[in-house]
């Protein structure tokens, strides 16, 4: 069982099923609203509104051309790129250390620690922003990368340290020990034993983890500045122009910014599939 | 080398071993302790002080202890309630309609392993909860109107008449629901592909071979297998959905009336549009203790499931 | 507190106030004594004998602020001194030379070089254009005080949401943004917190700036806190009222005139003279008679929205016109002015439009009245005044448009306010408070006024500038926005620091009325009116009581 892969192998072959027709059908539908806010992108800005809608038209790049080269846009980009993705590689260092603590030493507390770690991410963030901003502003934390990408990474630590520990229970303890026979130390066995065999969690956490962070808003808002906003409080900032939505300019926002995000769901999907499930299929890894 | 492992064998013997390894495991944990303390416990307790105070960030006065009385405040307002009660309602029907749906999608894919393109396929359904929510859900509110909706365009075509879907006060929280199952379902649909591939393929396989009806295949082989993946995607979501916010605020800003209200609107109000801070944390603190309720279900779910490892 | 001996220390950045002891009055308190110091971080009052007061953190401002025992001796200065800085007067003491609030001179900033921050209203040109013609000021500040500025910096935020940005760095007292371009309604809440400066103690140190307004109007909606003191804290920035625009082709074709005089026996009234004078009856029959859902051509929009002020704005002017008040600025009650037959009645009238609305009226918003009407898809929109540069497309161009005051109930007419104040945060330090001074100074000046209305959007509002032919041709809406600026023709409403919770139950509820939640127009204006009265009374702001079933009260 050494594959991969989490499908159960259908024994099905051949030409096109009706499986098939249903599955892409089901995808499609699920796509349209999507579709419909990228068609909006590459429409001409005067035609957005109109009713009867044109399904048929001479795509512009304008829009997406206006919305990079709006204000601050570009910057933005950069922002977002740099604090989620800093925080969450940070976010799965600190818990992959954690995780294997918690899965080979089981230190005291771990069950009631584990716990703590997920609860705290089911409050709503409304009621964390306040003392947030009192605690920032003491550490003149306010408007740096540095601030949020602590955010950031507490914010992830949760999740990635729950995936993590299940992936590492799921090695076998023999590494480590015939690791440690050979006289590797600790982090040896660490980084160059476990490591590479619960790769698909560290992969998975970090799929998983920025999804959220690539999108979170009130925080950033809050707490961020125009030295460190991000695209969602970009866009947030600027539907409106002159009183009136801007559907162009959210249209291409939204499909420029997914885009990342959608590549690495394409190229990592399987990684996904697996660390969703928090380590319960590494009999399957 | 061989020096090594002597030295290594000795340190086995020593009984500071169990002391080398208890600190090395809290070495280890330190990071996230600390962040955690930092980030975390801090800001529960500064929330837990401030609920048992007046405080009005724009008032001159200051914050003046106040008792409970935030809370029995909180416990008074019948419309706080209403949105209580409204968010669970709002969750369990979204919650039931997301899972059945991501069932059957999840089983669909799963079935057709062969599908071509299917790659591509799930990225284009699971990519509705990936868009950034402020995008989505403004475009909803595009393609849901009455004036310039694509969705309004359609029924007219078919001779239907115009739904005011968002602003009448019967199909709006209906409405919402919907959206919020268009953007979760396909997180369900993967937790069910997530769930299925857990079941080992040998069980599958030998259950196969031996003919077993498809009900007797899903209950004694799928079933003990996948519940527990299942289980867990429902609990996210249902934690996820007590805390919608996006959607309701974009859409609708809990209109019509407050029709679409949910807790996690009403907090954010008392947070920031208010400022009364000391209510805003004992409501805060009131949807800890269900967190914690919610979480101790959840871990309650995930022991079930090493204990059945254990029997197994 | 009340009627507590204090030794009072007041100083408002350069502007020292001291009183000896004295019965300390309530309304003084509202406006004296926000004044956070290290120690007690949240705004509030510190007293007792010789005790320092400073809105300052900064050390070296806290030394030079320090006043112990012999400082008290300065309290020789009559008590009227400070009571006079809390009232009308504006000439609150004299204003030492070197003070901040005077703004740049020769030599104080000299060589300097700076960074500036303001806040402002999304998406919103007026509130954009100190940005736009922010070079002119750099080479304003360096020609006049030889000091260099840097690009300005910002945050932004659309109207419901800009508050939430800005209150919690001043309540932390930080100067991140030492200018802001805030909404009317929160003078209050940025007042009495002691987070901003008071214009009248800018105004004492520089003249210059007290410029006559056109009409009363632009000093109750931008200036005063609280309502009627005549205590002056922020600076206009962009005035705003309300209008309706109607298609003027439509109202100009021979074939709908003819039509018209068939159907009702009356002229179709299409000229400015006639639109600006026509009562809120005979609009509706035009409205009536241009309404055509099959057409797809809608008789009016009008804000119903949910979102921040938008439905209680637009339902105004139905109230104050056929004699309604929604509260009393005197006594801080709602309850009983709120909640009458005559505010349900003009409620209902005012909902009963939506039968020549699409269907989702009760989710439009200033924006909606832009799609709507410049996509041809209603004939007429109420709308702000200030938006009538966007409210044409190359599918209704400008000149096809109108623009009128709105109109008469009965001979009467009285539109809600609109727009927006500067205000200067109270913790700059002395070099930001002085460039903070000087950006106001340039901002009024007639070179940076011209560029404003003419190229970036703006309005004018003060006496000279609204006679300026040149400005009122800038569109159609300024001949209808200067009337309804005009002394009586419009009024705005609370400005309490209460105003965001007041105003989320009334939106509530009134949405809710629009949309059939609740079933009638009095239901709803008794909630709203139950609620605010609550909030009021449990901020001390009246003595009368909510009635007794406020917290059963439910939608």
């Amino acid at each position: 069982m050494s594959t991969t892969t989490v499908m159960k192998p259908s024994r099905r072959k051949g030409p096109i099923s009706f499986l098939t027709i249903l599955g892409w059908f089901t995808a499609i539908l699920f796509f349209l609203p999507i579709a419909w806010i990228i068609s909006t992108a590459l429409k001409p800005k005067n035609t957005v509104l109109d009713i009867p809608p044109k399904f048929v038209f001479m795509p512009t790049f304008q829009n997406l051309v206006d919305a990079v080269s709006f204000s601050n846009t570009l910057q933005y980009f950069v922002h977002s790129a740099i604090y989620s993705f800093t925080s969450v590689f940070l976010a799965i260092f600190v818990a992959f250390l954690a995780s294997y603590s918690f899965s080979r030493f089981k230190p005291a507390g771990t069950d009631f620690l584990m716990f703590l770690l997920l609860s705290t991410r089911f409050v709503p963030a409304a009621a964390f922003v306040i003392p947030f901003f009192q605690l920032f502003n003491v550490l003149k934390l306010k408007d740096s990368f540095l601030g949020l990408i602590i955010f950031y990474t507490m914010f992830s630590i949760p999740f990635s340290v729950w995936i993590l520990k299940g992936f590492m229970d799921g090695v076998s303890t023999k590494f480590d020990e015939t690791g440690m026979v050979y006289g590797a130390s600790r982090w040896h066995i660490m980084f160059k034993v476990v490591l590479p065999q619960v790769r698909s969690g560290l992969v998975a956490a970090f799929v998983f983890n920025i999804i959220f962070v690539w999108n979170e808003f009130l925080f950033n808002f809050q707490l961020g500045g125009l030295k460190t906003y991000g695209i969602p409080v970009g866009l947030f900032t600027s539907i409106t122009k002159g009183g009136q939505v801007d559907w162009s300019f959210v249209a291409s926002i939204g499909t420029l910014y997914v885009m990342p995000l959608a590549l690495v769901i394409f190229f990592f999907q399987k990684y996904l599939l697996v660390g969703l499930t928090f380590g319960t299929v590494r009999g399957e890894v | 080398m061989s020096e090594k492992v002597e030295k290594f064998e000795s340190k086995i013997k020593s009984t500071s071993t169990a002391r080398a390894n208890k600190r090395m495991s809290w070495l280890l944990l330190a990071p996230v302790l600390i962040f955690f303390a930092m980030m975390n416990i801090l800001p529960t307790i500064w929330m837990l002080g401030l609920s048992f105070y007046n405080y009005t960030l724009t008032s001159a006065n200051g914050a003046t202890y106040a008792g409970l009385s935030n809370y029995f405040d909180f416990v008074k307002n019948e419309q706080l309630s209403q949105s209580v009660s409204r968010t669970f309602l709002f969750l369990i029907i979204a919650i039931i309609c997301q899972t059945f749906l991501g069932i059957l999608i999840g089983v669909l894919f799963w079935k057709n392993d062969k599908m071509p393109g299917k790659r591509l396929a799930l990225t284009l359904l699971f990519t509705p909860m990936v868009v950034t929510p402020i995008a989505t859900a403004l475009f909803w509110k595009l393609i849901l109107d009455p004036t310039f909706g694509v969705m309004n365009y359609f029924l007219t075509s078919l001779g239907l008449s115009k739904v005011d879907f968002l602003t009448s006060s019967s199909l709006a929280f209906p409405t919402l629901i919907v959206v919020d199952t268009w953007m979760w379902t396909p997180f369900m649909a993967l937790m069910t592909l997530a769930a299925l591939g857990s079941v080992p393929k040998a069980e599958l396989e030998a259950a196969s071979v031996d003919k077993l009806p498809i009900y007797r295949q899903v209950t004694t082989v799928i079933w003990p297998h996948a519940k527990f993946i299942l289980m867990l995607g429902i609990l996210l979501r249902s934690i996820d959905a007590f805390k919608t916010m996006d959607l309701t605020y974009i859409m609708t800003n809990g209109g019509p009336g407050d029709r679409t209200e949910l807790i996690a609107l009403s907090l954010y109000r008392f947070a920031f549009k208010s400022f009364k801070l000391g209510y805003a944390s004992a409501v805060s603190v009131f949807l800890l203790f269900i967190a914690i309720a919610l979480t101790a279900i959840y871990l309650h779910v995930l022991n079930a499931r090493k204990k059945a490892e254990a029997q197994a | 507190m009340l009627g507590q001996v204090f030794h009072l220390v007041y100083i408002g950045n350069g502007t020292t106030l001291l009183s000896g002891n004295f019965d300390f009055p309530l309304t003084l308190h509202a406006h004296c004594l926000r004044i956070p110091t290290k120690d007690n971080p949240t705004p509030g009052c510190v007293w007792g004998k010789g005790v320092l007061l400073s809105t300052k953190t900064d050390n070296n401002i806290d030394r030079r602020l320090f006043l112990k025992g012999g400082a008290i001796a300065v309290a020789a200065i009559p008590m009227s001194g400070l009571l006079a800085a809390c009232s009308k007067s504006s000439d609150s003491g004299s204003v030492a030379s070197d003070s901040p609030l005077l703004g740049s001179n020769a030599d104080n900033m000299k060589g300097k070089t700076i960074d500036f921050a303001y806040s402002r209203i999304g998406g919103w040109p007026p509130s954009s254009a100190p940005e736009t013609q922010w070079a002119d000021f750099q080479a304003y500040a360096q020609a006049n005080y030889g000091y260099t500025v840097n690009a300005i910096t910002f945050a932004e935020a659309p109207f419901g949401e800009l508050f939430q940005k800005v209150a919690p760095t001043l309540a932390s007292q930080s100067q991140e943004f030492n200018l802001l371009i805030v909404d009317s309604q929160w003078l209050g809440a940025l007042a009495e917190p002691g987070w901003i400066i008071k214009a009248d103690d800018v105004i004492a140190a520089n003249p210059d700036l007290d410029i006559e307004p056109y009409s009363s109007l632009v000093t109750n909606t931008y200036q005063v806190y609280p309502d009627g003191s005549g205590v002056r804290w922020g600076f206009p920035q962009m005035p705003d009222v309300q209008g309706v625009f109607l298609r003027k082709d439509m109202l100009e074709d021979p074939k709908e005139q003819a039509a018209f005089k068939k159907k009702t026996g009356k002229d179709l009234a299409s000229t400015y003279e006639v639109l600006s004078e026509i009562e809120y009856a005979d609009l509706v029959e035009i409205i009536d008679f241009f309404h055509r859902p099959s057409k797809g051509m809608y008789g009016t929009a009008l804000m119903y929205s949910k979102e921040y002020d938008f439905f209680s704005c637009a339902y105004y002017p139905f109230a104050y016109s056929t004699g309604g008040r929604i509260w009393d600025p005197a006594t801080n009650d709602v309850y009983g002015i709120l909640n009458t037959p005559g505010n349900a009645a003009a409620m209902e009238q005012f909902v009963s439009l939506k039968k020549y609305q699409p269907k989702n009226f009760a989710a439009f918003g200033i924006g909606d009245m832009i799609d709507l009407f410049t996509q041809g898809k209603v004939f007429s929109a109420w709308q702000w005044c200030a938006i009538g540069k966007f409210m044409s497309s190359d599918k209704v161009p400008a000149d096809k448009v109108i623009s009128i005051p709105i109109p008469k109930w009965g001979g009467k007419r009285i539109g809600a306010m609109g727009g927006q104040p500067w205000v200067i945060n109270a913790f700059n330090d002395d070099d930001h408070m002085r460039v903070a001074i000087d950006v106001l100074k340039w901002w009024y000046t007639k070179e940076t006024q011209d560029k404003f209305i003419l190229e970036n959007g703006g309005l004018p509002w003060s006496k000279e500038a609204c006679a300026n032919p040149e400005y009122q041709a800038v569109g159609h809406y300024v001949k209808p926005f200067l009337f309804m600026l005009s002394e009586g023709n419009s009024q705005d409403f609370w400005h309490l620091p209460e105003y965001a919770e007041m105003l989320a139950v009334q939106q509530e509820a009134f949405n809710g009325y629009a949309t059939g939640q609740v079933k009638t127009a009095a239901a709803a204006l008794e909630y709203a009116a139950a609620k605010q009265q609550q909030i009021l009374f449990k901020a001390g702001r009246t003595k009368t009581e909510p009635p007794a079933n406020v917290d059963s009260l439910k939608l």
